[in-house]
């Protein structure tokens, strides 16, 4: 008996590995089979599922609110069926489309500046050779991400403040003080430099990661090849690093309409709201989130929505440009 | 057989000597490099170094803005003030207790789920990414999730925490993405050595994957660290509550009876300074620990061939 | 943030009171008088002057503000000298002061809130009317005659009329004050008034002519900056200004977008309304002669502070806990001689008058405790605890002989080893922290007396000015249907926004104040007369129920 098992065992392993490095098959194959063929693999996912249903899926029916009336204290699911009621609210509303086209801003904005600056960072810290210096400099550049906003907010103002840094530089080559807090067209650059400068930092941890995983080997390749050290960063630095600059940037696409609430909400002012506003302050103010919950409900559907479209064309594209894609 | 050579190589940029390094170009790149480096120290310290300073400022100083860089009208009461409660202390120890629970239970289940994502060919990956990827735009409201969380019986247990944000999905895709990288010979051959699946995830993918799994512990921990909102949420006593709530109620309480000046009973007097110190307090033992996690980022890992 | 919410809240509060209300079934009527089940524990009479106990031990539960002054303790004098006294023990569950709010409106909305939920203020009980999660306290006045007894003697019917939902009910029990506290006014820098051979501003004009002087005086510097202007503009400065030129509540923290005008009986747009504009070309004068700092609607309360303490700037607001706990130990270190003092508010056109509410935050009562069987108890309990004069001491001063002693005027002391707010400055023990009394959420409103009792002699001279001024008439309440309600939150906070927008243009010269009537037509196209409409369709209909009322 013990023989048989014995005999049994090779083959499946053997056509194991040979299903792997042949993907064409893999479609001709039934649930059946690759449950049996996978079933330890899938298995990891069991306690994962479980919890995505649960912590996730579950408290998600709420969102049926968005379409029924929701009076706070009632039913968690609402009381009676408003159809489309609270999406022809906002959707009618031009106040709604205007910090909405400021939300896209500040989300591009942010996008741009603070996405490519980090691996930049990476990158240079990549070339450092003294050690001890490379430790200080990432240490020191994560401290900001530790601060929280109230702080970050407050050490903005001081800076751009009439008699600020900022201001008394001016004053040096004879310019005359600027309010910039005053000004919306000033606002989106102080938005986006707080964050550039709260975030470059922390988010150079996941290169540095990255960068450690390639595989020496390759530099060596490069090396004998006659590369010089430019060549060898665009040709085996940036490649080895490529997975998760893909992954990161398709993941911050599908979520730029994420702008920081809480900071613009300490830095912007009525003045500055014409650039500064966005959706989630404005319905902050209307008092949307904290009393009309169906409101704020049919709104998050429309941004989630939005989000979901975005990640998946950027995932397409990157899958069609690149060749490497979420999934 | 397989041999893994896992053997880390402690000062990686020493193993790109070249004779490159000699050139006039490469030098002043190396000096232009330094120089926008301590630039970045520059500019990200100085709001650091002004929050130390005015946590060990008194009042007053800070009050009419003359706190710079250096403490001024050194004191230590609002330390005091903050560190010799005792509700602190128990706080602090619920902090603890919750961070480590949480990353042990995040780290185990986004391991497992991003392992099982990196695999190409396996039927129905697609639905298991999408599943997780939804949850990042589409979510319960507060309410449903306090009633499930309650009627779990979750409330006032370290759970509550721990539960409901096991997996953050950005995580689990940067883990997911760095297996992938992984050269899939050693597993294939790991295989075929008769480990099975759980064996190739323990002892060959999760050794190879150190500066990953440093990375996931750092910003689950640092992310839990700094939580509240749950906390807030799902305890229903002061005493289970962690530090971050501890403080941040103590930071209203200074700042709110002045600002809204309604109700006579709530005057609190604590210093000027208590931003500052909670700051201090909270980051450090973050500081204290990170330069044992470093140690993985700045040292590489050769990966083996595969011998026959 | 949390003071952010708070604050704006507050704000709000007036626009709030407007409320979600309707849709509630007004099928409860029977249901609501009969107690008969409900009289377990209950005191068969229970009086005005009477000391409530309930005929055996019972348990309530409640919300509690922890207050991280005073934390929480199981062994607080408080609730054990309470079961004592009332037979009642109060089981809380204790939600950090910071996110308080947010905690309340969860456990509300998830149906697991406990019995009494206190520190609610006026308006925050709104969203909680429709679903009947919360008790329309009004049907059960009649087993609280401490508080009925406060209203009528203090004739507060109209503030807490103001509370009432479209279906004539109200859902809060607010804490009641004898009259209008004002809090908020300037601080002055009193040696430099004297160096000046000047005299503390009396009027409005008074101080725009101080602070010319102040600016004759010292050239560089703006005599007068500001703070509380986060998130509102000029939260506190135009609020005091506003109501100083008879626009309504004013403008900043106090702005509401109508403002009942009596004239003509009916509401108008505060912004529109030239008493506002009058308190625009005050602000604006004051910025454009430089004598106040431009940068005061924007910058944030440290940046204003720190102007002020380090000795560049004269004048400021306050409050009286401010003008102790930071302007004076700020000033005393860079300018040692210097003297401040928070002057009575400078009267404007409006003349010798306060505006203002009399009611403070209070109680909202879970529906689930109706059908308890101890719920005429507790209304009883409650009644005693936080609306006669012995609760009211009991919560405020604690124990006679323990933690206090009277005088033979009535005079409040405080026990020898007992401090309280700097009173007792040598004591080891503090009426709030070690005992629970003083606490914010039990002890709150009440007569003058009691409110001064345990504010300083310098504070006492404030009120003593304040109290001597007219208090105006509160505005009638115009309480909208779900409908309704829904509509005018789209429309509020776009026509505030517009008119704290240009405000602040026009004080800071970024607009000039010829253009002051284009402004008004602007205001329509931000729906502002739809916004009127609806808000007087909504008095007119509480006018004409109120009168068939009283006919019938």
């Amino acid at each position: 008996m013990s023989t048989t098992k014995a005999v049994d065992l090779p083959p499946d392993t053997r056509s194991r590995s040979r299903a792997r490095s042949d993907p064409p098959r893999r479609s001709r194959r039934t649930w059946r089979q690759s449950l049996r063929r996978d079933w330890q693999l899938y298995s990891l996912a069991v306690l994962p599922l479980l919890f995505f249903a649960v912590f996730r899926y579950l408290p998600m029916l709420g969102n049926v609110i968005a379409f029924r009336r929701y009076r706070p204290g009632g039913s968690m699911f609402g009381d009676e069926w408003v159809g489309w009621r609270y999406f022809k609210l906002f959707w009618h509303d031009p106040s709604f489309w205007h910090v909405f086209t400021n939300t896209l801003v500040i989300g591009v904005l942010t996008l741009v500046v603070c996405f490519p600056m980090p691996i930049i960072l990476a990158l240079l810290l990549n070339e450092v050779r003294s050690r001890s210096f490379k430790k200080l400099v990432q240490s020191v550049s994560y401290l900001p991400h530790f601060l929280s906003t109230v702080i970050v907010a407050g050490v903005v103002m001081q800076f751009v403040a009439a008699d600020g840094p900022v201001n008394q530089l001016l004053h040096h080559i004879g310019h005359k003080p600027i309010l910039f807090i005053q000004q919306p067209g000033w606002f989106r650059s102080i938005y986006v430099s707080s964050e550039l400068w709260q975030t470059v930092g922390w988010g150079t941890i996941l290169y540095l990661a990255a960068l450690t995983s390639i595989d020496d080997n390759l530099y060596e390749a490069a090396r004998i090849d006659g590369a010089n050290r430019w060549k060898q960063t665009w040709h085996v630095t940036l490649p080895g690093i490529r997975p998760t600059m893909v992954t990161l940037l398709i993941l911050n696409v599908g979520t730029f309409m994420a702008v920081g609430f809480e900071k613009i909400l300490l830095l912007y002012n009525p003045l500055t709201y014409p650039t500064a506003d966005v959706v989630s302050t404005y319905l902050y103010r209307m008092g949307v989130i904290s009393n009309n919950f169906s409101y704020a409900a049919a709104i998050g559907l429309f941004e989630s929505l939005i989000g979901l479209v975005l990640i998946v064309t950027a995932n397409r594209i990157s899958r069609r440009a690149v060749g490497t894609s979420l999934w | 057989m397989v041999t893994l050579d896992t053997t880390t190589v402690e000062d990686r940029p020493s193993t790109r000597p070249a004779g490159i390094r000699t050139t006039r170009g490469h030098r002043v790149f190396q000096t232009v490099n330094t120089v926008i480096l301590l630039g970045v120290i520059v500019v990200t310290l100085y709001p650091i170094v002004n929050i130390v300073a005015r946590s060990f400022s008194s009042d007053a100083y800070i009050r009419s803005g003359k706190v710079n860089l250096w403490p001024r009208g050194f004191n230590l009461t609002t330390y005091k003030a903050v560190m010799t409660n005792s509700m602190f202390w128990t706080d602090y120890r619920n902090t603890v207790v919750y961070t480590v629970v949480a990353t042990v239970v995040a780290m185990f289940l986004t391991t497992c789920y991003a392992y099982v994502l990196s695999k190409k060919d396996l039927r129905g990956r697609g639905v298991l990414v999408g599943v997780a990827v939804f949850t990042m735009f589409f979510s319960g409201g507060l309410i449903p999730n306090y009633v499930l969380v309650t009627t779990l019986g979750l409330k006032n247990s370290v759970w509550a925490i721990a539960l409901p944000n096991a997996i953050s999905v950005f995580n689990l895709l940067v883990m997911k993405a760095f297996f992938e990288g992984l050269p899939a010979e050693l597993e294939e051959a790991a295989a075929i050595d008769g480990l099975n699946t759980y064996g190739i995830l323990w002892r060959v993918v999760l050794p190879l994957s150190k500066a990953v799994l440093a990375t996931m512990v750092l910003f689950y921990a640092v992310s839990f660290w700094n939580s509240w909102f749950a906390a807030f949420l799902y305890m229903d006593h002061s005493d289970l509550m962690p530090v971050t709530v501890y403080l941040r109620n103590l930071i209203a309480g200074a700042t709110n009876g002045t600002s809204v000046g309604f109700t006579e009973a709530d005057a609190t007097a604590v210093g000027a300074n208590i931003q500052a110190v909670t700051i201090v307090l909270t980051t450090l033992p973050i500081l204290v620990v990170y330069p044992f996690v470093q140690r993985y980022f700045v040292s590489g890992v050769t990966l083996g061939a595969v011998k026959g | 943030m949390t003071n952010i919410s708070r604050r704006s809240l507050l704000v709000t509060l007036g626009a709030a009171t407007l409320g979600l209300a309707g849709c509630t079934s007004s099928g409860g009527s029977d249901k609501s008088t009969d107690l008969s089940k409900n009289r377990t524990d209950a005191m068969d009479t229970f009086a005005v002057g009477q000391q409530f106990k309930a005929t055996a031990p019972v348990t309530f539960s409640t919300l509690l503000n922890d207050n991280p002054g005073y934390p929480e303790k199981g062994n607080w004098l408080f609730w054990t000298e309470l079961a004592k006294r009332t037979n009642v023990t109060l089981k809380p569950t204790v939600v950090p002061l910071s996110d308080y709010e947010n905690k309340r409106s969860v456990i509300l909305g998830a149906g697991d809130a406990p019995f009494l939920i206190p520190k609610t203020y006026p308006g925050q009980e709104a969203p909680f009317v429709a679903s009947g999660a919360i008790l329309p306290v009004s049907d059960y006045v009649d087993l609280m005659p401490n508080y009925k007894a406060k209203i009528a003697k203090w004739n507060l019917q109209g503030d807490v009329d103001t509370l009432l939902q479209d279906d004539g009910k109200y859902y809060v029990l607010p804490g009641l004050h004898e009259d209008v506290w004002i809090d908020y006014s300037f601080a002055i820098r009193t040696d430099v008034l004297d160096a000046l051979g000047l005299q503390i501003p009396k009027t409005l004009d008074d101080l725009h002519s101080v602070l010319k002087a102040m600016k004759a005086a010292h050239p560089d510097s703006y005599p007068m900056t500001d703070r509380w202007s986060q998130p509102t503009p000029g939260g506190a400065l135009l609020q005091t200004l506003g109501q100083a030129f008879g626009a309504g509540y004013g403008g900043g923290w106090g702005y509401q977008n109508a403002t009942y005008d009596a004239g003509s009986d009916a509401f108008v747009l505060t912004g529109a309304m030239d008493q506002y504009k009058a308190m625009i070309d005050y602000a604006h004068t004051l910025v454009a002669e430089k004598l106040l700092d431009p940068e005061s609607f924007t910058q944030t309360d440290d940046q204003a502070e720190a102007k002020f303490t380090s000795g560049k700037s004269f004048v400021i607001s306050t409050n009286a806990q401010e003008l102790v706990n930071t302007y004076r130990p700020g000033l005393a270190k860079s300018v040692p001689n210097a003297k401040i003092v928070k002057i009575a508010v400078p009267v404007g056109p409006a003349g010798d008058v306060k505006v203002g509410l009399r009611l403070e935050n209070g109680l909202m009562i879970s529906k689930k405790a109706r059908d308890s069987k101890d719920f005429v108890a507790m209304m009883q309990f409650v009644d005693w605890l936080f609306y006669s004069d012995e609760g009211q001491i009991f919560a405020k001063w604690g124990v006679e002989g323990v933690t206090y002693t009277r005088d033979a005027s009535g005079g409040f002391q405080l026990a020898k080893d007992v401090d309280y707010v700097g009173l007792n400055p040598t004591a080891t023990k503090k009426l709030n922290v070690d005992f629970g009394f003083s606490n914010g959420n039990f002890a709150y409103g009440g007569s003058t007396q009691l409110l001064e009792s345990t504010f300083s002699a310098e504070e006492k001279e404030f009120q003593k000015v304040m109290t001597a001024r007219k208090t105006l008439a509160v505005p009638p309440p115009h309480p909208l249907n779900a409908d309704e309600q829904e509509q005018f939150a789209l429309w509020e906070a776009p026509l505030k926004d517009y008119v704290q927008q240009q405000t602040l243009k026009f004080i800071l010269g970024d607009r000039p104040l010829s253009q002051w009537d284009a402004f008004k037509s602007e205001l329509k196209g931000k729906n502002g007369d739809q916004y009127l409409k609806l808000v007087n369709t909504a008095y007119d209909r509480y006018r004409s129920k109120k009168n068939g009322s009283d006919k019938s």
